[in-house]
């Protein structure tokens, strides 16, 4: 892609307070290493994350988009992340219709004991969004040159 | 046909049945009809069925408070239904006037076909899977296929499964052939690679007025306030960057997921052309792929997004 090999992704993560906050919470206090590349917003469930919040952030500017719950079966609200999959579901695949590399968006199931888990998570999709380069979509720009312009 | 509708629709506001009527009558363009809601008896005389009538009239039922009767082709039966079941329309307010439909003409094909505006075009009739067209007195035939609007090629159900009267026999749906060709569009853009596609909606979206036409004469677009409405925070940019006109149009197509039906409304009304229909089409099929779901084909299941099988798709979950 040509941009120079300090570039970070940005990516944007909405956690559910129950289980993958908790997870994320963890990596933290056992001192796993990750990339400082992932912002995090605590929602009461991954049954909160309405798909405009992703297309908000893709237009944003931000690299990539994280939605992570409870695994299924262990939902604090019984059920939220059944609705979260099917929602997800139709989202990843009409971005990639669109035009949208699938791996901008990533949805996954971390629980609040799975602190390397979310760690590795974080670790490999940032290394995923180094491959695929910046977030351009929106801006209007044809040539990767490393730079970004504001929405 | 047309005889019968005309009589049922006037027993039915005589006999008190229904206090109103929504149904076709001629258009004031030529090759048009335009809808014709009336509670007159003596109105129910100008109803008409022809290969004109494209407008999906279960737009006008949310929120409608009296019983009504609803002239209905196949996509539009499945719209009232699929209002059904998101408690917009109670089935007992609703007399359903089915017709089966053998496709709709789409004027722009007609045109493209015989290289004239339609001012220019004296007559279009109908034979069975042929269509005559009358330009300067000059009859020209055609199969009918090549101007039927392209959901109409791809329908899976042109005979409305919910009715109260069915006017006629029942038609069959699409021939795999018919089918490929209605979604032919559609498949060139699955064709492009990702960032062409990508290049392709911006430039169609750099056209959107964001008159929001498309919302508008949606049946699955019933929302009272729209998102992009919204200003505590303003999702959207009310000013229409292709941006913010990208982002409303996927938006819509993600909340009519499991409810649009193909009726192919939103293309027709958008009047800069934006390709519209292969957007819904495409969350269509996502959804009848993922989840076997077919919006409005069963007025007792949960509206999709409102309900999951322990067995969805997960392959994609890390
Ligand atoms: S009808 Fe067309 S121009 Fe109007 S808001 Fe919809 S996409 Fe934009
Ligand atoms: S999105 Fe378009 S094709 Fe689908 S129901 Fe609405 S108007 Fe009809
Ligand atoms: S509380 Fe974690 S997914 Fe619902």
């Amino acid at each position: 892609m040509g941009q120079d090999s300090e570039w970070q992704p940005r990516i944007l993560g909405f956690l559910c307070r129950w289980c993958s906050y908790a997870g994320a919470d963890l990596a933290g206090t056992s001192r796993k290493k990750y990339p400082p590349s992932i912002r995090v917003i605590q929602v009461p469930c991954s049954g909160r994350v309405d798909p405009l919040f992703i297309l908000k952030a893709l237009r944003l500017g931000f690299d990539g988009v994280l939605v992570s719950g409870c695994h299924p079966g262990d939902c604090h609200y019984q059920t939220g992340n059944y609705f979260t999959r099917r929602r997800m579901a139709i989202t990843k695949r009409f971005l990639e219709y669109m035009g949208i590399d699938p791996r901008r968006l990533q949805v996954s199931w971390v629980s609040a004991a799975e602190g390397a888990k979310f760690a590795e998570l974080a670790t490999e999709m940032t290394r995923e969004l180094k491959e695929l380069g910046p977030n351009r979509l929106f801006t209007g720009e044809e040539q990767a040159n490393g730079t970004k312009t504001a929405p | 046909m047309e005889q019968r509708l005309r009589l049922e629709a006037k027993a039915l506001l005589e006999q008190g049945k229904v206090s109103c009527v929504i149904g076709f009558e001629v258009g004031s363009l030529r090759f048009t009809t335009t809808p014709l809601i009336t509670g007159d008896r003596d109105a129910t005389g100008r109803l008409v069925l022809n290969p004109f009538m494209a407008n999906n009239l279960s737009v006008y039922l949310p929120g409608i408070k009296e019983k009504v009767a609803v002239v209905a082709k196949g996509c539009d039966s499945r719209s009232i239904v699929s209002l059904i079941q998101d408690n917009k329309v109670a089935r007992e307010d609703l007399v359903i006037i089915g017709v089966p439909c053998s496709g709709i003409i789409d004027l722009a094909k007609v045109e493209g076909l015989v290289d004239k505006d339609r001012d220019e075009i004296d007559d279009i009739t109908r034979h069975g899977d042929k269509v005559l067209i009358t330009v300067n007195g000059d009859k020209r035939e055609y199969p009918v296929r090549e101007v039927l609007f392209d959901n109409c090629l791809a329908c899976e159900t042109p005979t409305p499964q919910e009715y109260d009267i069915l006017l006629g026999e029942p038609t069959a749906a699409a021939g795999d052939e018919s089918r490929k060709a209605g979604q032919e569009k559609i498949a060139r853009l699955k064709a492009m690679a990702p960032d062409e596609r990508w290049a392709f909606w911006r430039s169609e979206f750099e056209r959107c007025l964001r008159c929001y036409a498309c919302r508008n004469i949606c049946p699955a677009c019933f929302c009272e306030r729209c998102f992009v409405e919204e200003t505590e925070p303003t999702w959207v940019m009310p000013i229409p960057r292709w941006q913010d006109n990208l982002l409303f149009q996927v938006t819509r197509n993600l909340h009519v997921a499991g409810r649009c039906t193909d009726c192919g409304e939103c293309e027709r009304a958008c009047p800069v052309a934006i390709p519209l229909r292969s957007l819904a089409r495409e969350m269509y099929d996502i959804v009848s792929e993922l989840f076997n779901y077919r919006a409005g084909t069963d007025k007792e299941a949960p509206p999709l997004l409102t309900c999951y099988e322990p067995t969805d798709v997960e392959d994609f979950i890390r």
